[in-house]
């Protein structure tokens, strides 16, 4: 007995399902090779510094970091790193704090170096968290740096754990520590 | 109709409840505000303290403390009638963190007890003579937590938590850790007044930014400064029994006498919880160091090195809280182990020495 002759239309069946597998497995491949890329793309090719421990060095930096003994708290480490970040968004506001400030390249006042030099900061960070009658209220360092974001930088005041606050205040203490500043320190009058 | 009248009834009732939420938490910042301004009773030792140190509102300050020591008239800024009080608040709360010398404890320690489980924890009993603690020449000493000291390193990269450390955060673990307790706000009064009385220390003390002192933190006693007999909780039992017992309990729960903490717990639920760095387990270093330069009180660095390490080790296996991040098996684990260990071993030593029942002590009945 012969056995029943297949329906029309098997085959072009068959072949219609072997067709999306590859097509599956091809979209797949894409797919791993896309987000391969991507990965690959943003650790080596975007520069974007996101979740990386190290700081660019920007032009100064040495000559800065020679000039207040930085390296009295190691040549290298968290909070040297913490400081030069700090340097950075002192100097260079404009492309390091970019979330926290409208300022560009292009505005003649666009980092907080333009206002303030280090040693300013410095002072400022022993001085801080007092009252202040102007505001009626207690202003700790943290709090003028969110300031100073908001106000003169034409941004937006970051949070205080923000490493773009965070580093100012430790960059302030790395100064005020050459300077040998305590509590309260007064700056002498030159 | 009805549905419409139903949905306008449940906007005013949104209005009311908002409306009502927003007068509740302007009273409430109306009555910080109005502690603030108010005079601050100062707390015996903090009177004294503050005093010796010349603390007052005026254009410029002047440490007595350092003039007498090295003659040196160093001028800093002086302090508002408002950074004055802030830090008077800021003293209490060291001395007296559960508010047992204030009139109202809730209103003059900023209602600290809502951060703290026990009823035992101060800050006074780690950072001793309210985080200034000199001997008697006056020269402060060395492994003795000063907290002006402190604030003059803080900000260095802490090993334990990976993180650059600021004053605010170290406060806020030692209410998690050390007092077993929760977190208060980086903003909040509680913490903005202890980090303005450090800072007052460290003018007081002339502590320049950035220069370790040997009084700043613990003087950490590893294994290796021992004759390496390894760490033993026998031995440590003994010494315990010997030489810390009379003060804080047989069973390390501490003494309370007239509603007021004569010795803190060293155990048990009003004690530090297991992820503490005073736990032994956890940080092998740390409470040895502690024992040696601050134990007892008037003979400080009397106990050789092993003999702190081996009551410290003793001291960390009695039962405690466990750590917040420890998970609920554990929590139930030491809350099971504090509630059946005190009385079996109170059974014990009865059987064991024939005798009446130890006189229970304050703390672990609760």
């Amino acid at each position: 007995m012969n056995p029943p002759a297949p329906p029309e239309g098997d085959a072009p069946v068959e072949r219609n399902r072997e067709q999306p597998a590859s097509s599956t497995r091809i979209k797949t491949l894409a797919k791993v090779g896309l987000v391969a890329g991507f990965v690959i793309w943003a650790h080596l090719g975007s520069g974007v510094e996101a979740f990386r421990s190290g700081v660019s060095s920007e032009p100064g930096w040495k000559k800065f970091s020679a000039d207040y003994e930085i390296e009295h708290f190691g040549k290298d480490g968290q909070f040297v790193r913490a400081v030069q970040n700090g340097y950075n968004l002192v100097f260079h506001t404009h492309k390091y704090a970019s979330r926290f400030t409208r300022k560009t390249a292009l505005d003649r006042a666009n980092s907080c170096g333009s206002c303030h030099t280090a040693e300013d900061l410095a002072y400022a960070f022993v001085n801080s968290d007092r009252f202040d009658p102007r505001l009626g209220m207690r202003v700790s360092f943290e709090d003028r740096v969110r300031r100073c974001y908001a106000g003169p930088m034409d941004g937006f005041a970051p949070t205080i754990y923000d490493p773009a606050v965070r580093d100012i205040r430790l960059f302030a203490r790395a100064v005020a520590h050459h300077l040998q500043l305590g509590e309260g320190a007064l700056r002498r009058k030159d | 109709m009805s549905t419409l009248t139903a949905k306008l009834a449940k906007i005013v009732l949104l209005v009311l409840a908002s409306g009502g939420l927003y007068l509740l938490a302007t009273h409430q910042h109306g009555q910080r505000e109005s502690i603030r301004q108010a005079a601050v009773a100062l707390t015996p030792d903090c009177a004294e303290k503050l005093g010796r140190y010349g603390l007052a509102s005026g254009e410029h300050y002047q440490s007595p403390y350092v003039l007498q020591r090295t003659g040196a008239r160093i001028t800093a800024r002086g302090y508002s009638d408002e950074d004055v009080r802030v830090i008077q608040r800021g003293c209490n709360i060291v001395d007296d963190t559960q508010g047992h010398l204030a009139g109202d404890a809730d209103r003059e320690r900023w209602n600290t007890t809502r951060f703290i489980r026990g009823t035992h924890l101060s800050c006074d009993h780690c950072h001793q003579s309210i985080g200034d603690k000199q001997d008697a020449g006056g020269n402060p000493m060395k492994g003795s937590l000063n907290l002006g000291a402190s604030w003059a390193m803080a900000d260095m990269y802490d090993r334990f938590t990976g993180l650059l450390l600021p004053f605010e955060l170290r406060q806020m673990q030692c209410y998690i850790n050390s007092s077993n307790g929760y977190k208060p706000n980086i903003a909040d009064d509680v913490i903005r007044d202890v980090t303005a009385y450090s800072r007052f220390l460290s003018v007081a003390l002339d502590y320049r930014i950035g220069n370790h002192h040997d009084e700043q933190g613990v003087d950490e006693i590893p294994a290796s400064a021992t004759p390496k007999q390894g760490d033993d909780h026998v031995r440590g039992e003994a010494l315990y029994k010997q030489k810390c017992a009379h003060c804080h309990g047989p069973q390390a729960f501490g003494l309370e006498a007239d509603g007021r903490v004569v010795a803190p717990a060293l155990a048990g639920p009003n004690s530090w919880n297991m992820q503490s760095r005073n736990y032994f387990y956890y940080v092998s270093t740390i409470l040895p160091g502690f024992i040696c330069r601050n134990m007892p009180p008037g003979q400080e660095n009397t106990l050789p090195n092993e003999e702190c390490r081996d009551i410290a080790y003793y001291i960390s296996n009695l039962p405690r809280p466990a750590g917040d991040r420890q998970g609920p098996l554990v929590a139930l684990r030491q809350q099971m182990l504090m509630k059946v260990l005190p009385p079996l071993l109170r059974l014990t030593e009865t059987v064991r020495n024939g005798e009446a029942p130890v006189e229970r002590e304050s703390g672990h009945d609760r």
